[in-house]
């Protein structure tokens, strides 16, 4: 356990034998088309099951169970919590001061007006996420690494909708999540985001967590403000009348000017959660939804979070990437012949001549290897297969477009 | 008036919850939810959610605190009580993982289950059980054991009959001696969140012992019935006790009745 819990990235390496991984590495390796345990294409993901609003308690919950029988439960609750200005001013200008980029684009961009700005634009703060996962207490590594990879994309996620200059279409949200949740100048909602993992994760959680969280955030309801301006909150006790937290185009009426090229039919939604999707890179092949075995022997794992750019056009935004520690570093190490002291004389003997033992250089990785026999990844990812990876999942038609489509369908509400 | 049942009841005889005074809420369940584990069950008693999932019997975790002497005789059983942040009304903030109530929990359903449970026939092995809290509206631990029951029934661990538990509470505080002449107050079954805030309670859990062999060619119209959990965290005076133990145990037969008839349904299937 203690040795899981050091491991942030790898939940837990499979007990694979260097033979077996040098095997799998092979026939996931090879060109063009990767042949996987399981028959899939390198594009296709598993089958999963879902279902939302099931929590009658929360703003909105989802349940999305995988294939491999891992489950996940997302519940949301939001809660009015008065602005501090003060507070946020000086907290935010830390956070500027700390994670650089981090913050400042919010939305009304000037650093100097941050305090001012954080009580129009939102803060990222108001956003908390918790994970839990059987077996690690909430403080450990894994969960917290895991909350913090989804709340980032999650709440620096802007729509650029007004990019164009043709005017904001109805429904979309200004200035992102983190806008949505001003209610005015000195009240604001505050989020809070539970993820339950219901069994010992089999394969990396990320990606189910990212899905279920996606499809509670799509069913989050808040109640109906019916102050106005600046006074102090009251909303609505009906909660038929409770509104979206993302908005839905097909409750408002549509007007002319926004809806820009036509080819397209626009989406129900324009402004959606980011999806974090796993994708692994062996050899020359980038691999989508990975399983455990095909993580254990991946050359660079890469966190991809995505979202439909805002209006009609229904493009991909890339939100962020983040490189995870691949658990192939962890794995055991083959022993070639040429090195092992118990075949040593035998492989002399007979001559070494058609015992194929030179190492052969490795593309990918840039070292020695001996074909057949596996050597733990040391990491490091090329330039050229970080923009394959990235390409892939943003080409129209491509596979963030295939998962968010396929989100799009299940029934929300 | 405040709105509560121990100022309604008398007037109306009727709870909060529009409830009779023996009558149970709504309880539904389904077995094998979680294909990912051993056993698995979803129960919910009125508003209270449970999912609760078995892995094991199981090979011990090695570099366990108790060692590999731990178990020796029998399986350890484990749980593990997570009630969700969304749970109840409010969100509730918890530092750093566990909060009393849930260990509290953990530990009953731990002791109940590993004197329940005939884990002599696992020596050197582990059941754990994870218990996650959806939503809670009273009678946590109650509904926590009947969940575990049905996941340990589901991942066939072998034991002598199902335990079921059940709260039963008195309609006042209930801190004077009862005076047989005067008796005003009612027991009550499966306390709701508010009723449990504010009356006396306890959570009893009976098992029955399914008859094997010579034993199951006598027929025998009443079951034998058998308290093997008891636990009482508020103040009542000692003669309330006996009546609200008898209501209690009345409530876990319907439930072990409703219980059986979900594993009957999943069997079938």
């Amino acid at each position: 356990m203690s040795t899981q819990r050091q491991a942030t990235s790898a939940s837990q390496t499979p007990h694979i034998s260097p033979a077996e991984l040098s095997y799998l590495y092979t026939s996931l390796s090879l060109p063009q088309n990767p042949i996987r345990p399981d028959g899939r294409s390198a594009t296709q993901f598993r089958p999963l099951t879902a279902e939302t609003d099931l929590l009658p308690g929360t703003n909105g919950s989802a349940r999305v169970g995988f294939a491999d029988g891992t489950q996940a439960i997302v519940g949301v609750k939001a809660e009015v919590e008065r602005t501090v200005v003060g507070a946020a001013a000086s907290y935010t200008l830390a956070e500027a001061e700390g994670a650089g980029d981090l913050d400042g684009e919010g939305g009304e961009g000037s650093g100097s007006a941050a305090g001012a700005g954080a009580a129009t634009a939102g803060h990222g703060s108001w956003v908390q996420m918790s994970i839990e996962i059987p077996g690690f207490r909430d403080d450990d590594a894994l969960p917290v690494f895991l909350a913090e990879m989804m709340r980032e994309p999650l709440v620096e996620s802007v729509s650029s909708g007004g990019k164009g200059g043709n005017g904001r279409e109805e429904g979309e949200m200004e200035g992102g999540l983190k806008g949505r949740l001003v209610i005015n100048r000195r009240w604001h909602w505050r989020l809070y985001i539970d993820v339950l993992l219901l069994s010992q994760p089999l394969s990396y959680p990320l990606p189910l967590l990212s899905l279920t969280t996606h499809l509670a955030l799509l069913a989050t309801k808040l109640p109906k403000l019916k102050s106005k301006g600046e006074e102090d909150p009251f909303f609505d006790d009906d909660w038929n009348a409770a509104e979206y937290l993302y908005p839905r185009a097909s409750s408002f009426p549509k007007f002319g000017g926004g809806t820009a090229t036509g080819d397209v039919p626009p989406p129900v939604q324009h402004v959606r959660p980011p999806v974090t999707l796993l994708v692994i890179a062996v050899g020359d092949n980038v691999i989508f939804d990975p399983n455990r075995e095909e993580i254990a022997v991946a050359d660079t794992v890469l966190a991809i979070s995505v979202t439909r750019d805002g209006g009609a056009e229904g493009g991909l935004k890339l939100l962020s990437i983040r490189t995870i520690d691949p658990p192939s570093r962890l794995t055991q190490p083959g022993v070639p012949n040429s090195e092992n002291v118990a075949t040593l004389g035998a492989t002399a003997g007979a001559a070494g001549s058609e015992e194929q033992s030179a190492a052969v250089l490795n593309p990918v990785t840039g070292e020695e290897e001996v074909p057949g026999v596996w050597r733990p990844r040391r990491g490091g990812v090329k330039r050229r297969t970080v923009a394959k990876m990235v390409k892939l999942v943003l080409e129209k038609g491509g596979v963030g477009e295939e998962v968010l489509e396929g989100l799009e369908s299940v029934e929300v509400g | 008036m405040p709105l509560d049942t121990s100022t309604t009841y008398p007037l109306t005889k009727l709870r909060l919850d529009g409830r009779r005074w023996n009558e149970l809420r709504l309880l539904q369940a389904q077995i094998s939810t979680n294909p990912a584990s051993s056993g698995s069950s979803y129960l919910a008693m009125g508003n209270t959610a449970i999912i609760c999932s078995v892995h094991g019997p199981a090979e011990g975790r090695r570099g366990d605190a108790s060692g590999g002497s731990a178990g020796s005789s029998g399986a350890v059983v484990e749980v593990d009580v997570n009630v969700a942040g969304f749970a109840g009304v409010d969100r509730k903030r918890r530092a750093g993982g566990s909060d009393k109530q849930s260990s509290r929990i953990g530990t009953i359903l731990r002791s109940a289950f590993q004197s329940h449970l005939h884990t002599y026939l696992y020596p050197h092995s582990t059941i754990s059980i994870h218990v996650s809290v959806l939503s809670a509206d009273g009678s946590l631990l109650a509904a926590a054991v009947n969940a575990c029951t049905l996941a340990l029934v589901d991942a066939g661990i072998p034991m002598p009959g199902l335990l079921c538990a059940c709260t039963a509470g008195m309609s006042g505080s209930a801190s004077t001696p009862r005076d047989p002449n005067n008796d005003f107050l009612d027991p009550l079954l499966d306390l709701s969140l508010p009723e449990e805030q504010e009356l006396p309670f306890l959570t009893v859990g009976t098992t029955t012992t399914v008859p094997v062999g010579e034993a199951a060619m006598i027929h025998d119209d009443e079951d034998e019935m058998k308290v093997s959990m008891l636990t009482m965290d508020s103040k009542v005076h000692c003669s309330y006790v006996e009546t609200m133990l008898a209501v209690g145990i009345d409530g876990c037969k319907q439930i072990r009745e409703i219980l059986e008839g979900v594993i009957k349904k999943s069997a079938r299937r």
